[in-house]
């Protein structure tokens, strides 16, 4: 019976979490008296589930390798703010794509700090975090981006967040466009078969041939611009964003992947596991909205849950590693 | 298990060309200089033992000629070319498979994955590299069954379920199928049972008859003296002897390394 148990935990990591969204989805739509399930809930759950999902997903990528990158809420307000920002003027597409480089260019940086410069990936993240939140605050100085009637018209802000295809937001879809690309890059591809043994043994990677300096800078770029990526489409669905935008989203970006099952010691994620995290954690928050409670109170629970998830984690990982 | 296949067997004994040369390597980890001023050549189709206490630096030297550290002084030749650019890639690339002696095995990967690992044989679907699960499944459990781990191994299983001499046995396998043209073993009998350990000996002299170089690195100079063509004594880092195996008995050698350690302890330690 352990042992099928064990087979099972290790084969699907995700297996906890799936339990945890049907059980927080029936307790939910009970309590709320249905108005949780609601399409209009539904509809504004999965939009916020796609934005947190995709941070998460390149949160995921870096926690693959045994690292952490907690510059992402900043990212995404760059993100934001430049899609925001230039959308008007250079229009929706060339905005878009400033944005998504900005997204490259910061997780460059924190690429090169970590991979070239060996050190430690918290530190340079938690840099960049409060460098580029700085640069976010200094660039709205107080005022506020917003699309106007023009931009909320053209094809690619509508393709990118600020618009529906049959009732569902365009990143929902972009989520999960992401999610398969990157579960057959991690699962089926030789890049991810090196990015996770990079997270079980950088060394022994290393002897193996693996270029260990690449792929520890790799997963940073693509941190960078999934987090890029997840402000613009958010800030599309929004319509405006100032200096505060994204701010504190990374605490829910690795809630989420943890809660998802990936494991901060590196070399085990999954990426169906992180959606369905960021599924919890924006319905809870959805959830404490309809009961009227303080919004103060989700930061709370978010910290409860990571410690808890924390806790079952390694209980799992004891009962996988034993024979 | 091994069967001589390939036809390359060749007369041990020594080419004109080394295969290996090192001149004059020195490697120090900080201010600690692990490795001083040795010079040792390798030949095709030999074995050769690299013996030494604890702490010697053989580890230090194997990691330099596997790529894994860049000497701080001094050359490495690999078949007469200067290595200037050293990447373990490159030296699997050259045909060196080395047995490390503390990693080598990632533990959260499974059996195969963990055998193909850095080669991963690859299906092209759209022009995109997908791993080819089928074959890695194949082929690593036809190697997991060829060297006798237990029928149970299942190498979709993590690599952290095998046992510690299961994960030697299989890194040796490794080593040796994806056999080219040189292997090197850092202890490897650790964690291996007396008959395994006879095993892996008859392994180390057929991979030498077979035309490649062996070098086999061990503190058991009784053990070494009885297959090596030639024994190579470290001591604190630098080189002390080299000699062919008939030019000297065991119990010399051992007297060697004892002598030595026991002046090493005598002197005042340089830091
Ligand atoms: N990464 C390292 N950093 C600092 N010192 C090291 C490192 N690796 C080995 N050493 C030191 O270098 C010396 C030689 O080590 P090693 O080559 O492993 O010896 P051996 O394999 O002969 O037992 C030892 O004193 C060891 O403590
Ligand atoms: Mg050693």
């Amino acid at each position: 019976m352990r042992a099928a148990i064990a087979h099972l935990v290790r084969r699907h990591p995700e297996g906890g979490t799936v339990t945890l969204v049907v059980l927080i989805s029936l307790t939910f739509a009970i309590v709320t008296g249905g108005s949780w399930l609601s399409t209009g809930n539904l509809q504004s759950l999965s939009q916020l589930t796609a934005v947190l999902a995709i941070m998460a997903f390149g949160e995921a990528i870096v926690i693959a390798t045994g690292q952490i990158d907690i510059s992402v809420g900043s990212v995404s307000g760059i993100g934001a703010l430049t899609f925001l920002g230039l959308a008007p003027v250079v229009g929706s597409g060339f905005g878009l794509v400033a944005a998504l480089l900005f997204g490259v260019l910061i997780g460059g940086i924190n690429g090169v700090f970590v991979a070239f410069l060996g050190i430690p990936s918290l530190l340079v993240t938690l840099g960049t975090l409060f460098l580029f939140q700085g640069i976010g605050y200094a660039v709205t100085s107080g005022f506020s981006f917003a699309a106007s009637n023009v931009v909320r018209k053209q094809f690619i802000y509508n393709g990118f967040g600020g618009g529906t295809v049959a009732g569902v937001n365009t990143g929902v879809i972009w989520a999960l466009t992401i999610l398969v690309v990157l579960q057959l890059a991690v699962f089926e591809m030789p890049v991810g078969n090196r990015l996770l043994a990079i997270g079980g043994d950088a060394a022994s990677s290393f002897s193996r041939g693996v270029n260990v300096t690449r792929i520890k800078f790799g997963v940073f770029v693509v941190s960078g611009v999934l987090a890029a990526l997840s402000g613009a489409l958010d800030a599309a669905f929004i319509g405006y964003a100032d200096g505060s935008f994204g701010a504190g989203m990374e605490l829910s970006a690795i809630a989420a992947a943890v809660l998802g099952g990936c494991h901060l010691a590196g070399g085990r994620i999954s990426l169906i596991g992180t959606l369905l995290g960021a599924f919890i954690l924006r319905g809870i928050q959805s959830f404490l909205i309809i009961l009227g409670v303080q919004p103060q109170w989700y930061i709370l629970v978010v910290g409860l849950i990571v410690v808890l998830a924390g806790l079952a984690d390694r209980t799992l990982t004891r009962l996988v590693l034993k024979r | 298990m091994i069967t001589g296949s390939d036809g390359q067997s060749r007369p041990a004994g020594s080419p004109k060309k080394p295969l290996i040369s090192i001149k004059n390597v020195g490697l120090s980890y900080g201010n600690f200089q692990a490795l001083t001023d040795v010079s040792v050549d390798f030949y095709q189709g030999e074995l050769v033992g690299l013996v030494g206490d604890n702490g010697a630096g053989k580890t230090t030297l194997i990691r330099i000629i596997s790529g894994i550290i860049p000497p701080t002084s001094g050359e490495v030749y690999f078949d007469g070319e200067r290595i200037i650019k050293f990447h373990p890639k490159k030296a699997i690339d050259l045909g060196l498979e080395c047995i490390q002696q503390a990693i080598g095995l990632c533990d959260n990967l499974s059996v195969g994955r963990n055998y193909f690992l850095g080669r991963e044989p690859v299906r092209r679907i759209l022009g995109l590299p997908f791993l080819d699960k089928k074959k890695i499944r194949e082929a690593s459990a036809k190697v997991v069954h060829d060297f006798g781990l237990r029928d149970s191994v299942d190498v979709d299983d993590e690599i952290a379920l095998l046992s510690g001499g299961e994960k030697q046995t299989f890194k040796i396998a490794r080593a040796v199928t994806f056999r080219n043209r040189v292997i090197i073993m850092d202890e490897p009998t650790n964690h291996l049972s007396v008959r395994e350990r006879t095993r892996v000996n008859e392994l180390a002299v057929q991979l030498k008859q077979q035309g490649l170089l062996v070098i086999y690195i061990t503190h058991d100079i009784f053990q070494i003296h009885r297959i090596a063509d030639r024994i190579v004594i470290l001591e604190n880092g630098r080189k002390v002897t080299d000699v062919p195996r008939d030019a000297m008995s065991a119990e010399a050698l051992e007297g060697i390394i004892r002598d030595g350690s026991r002046t090493s302890t005598k002197e005042p330690k340089v830091s």
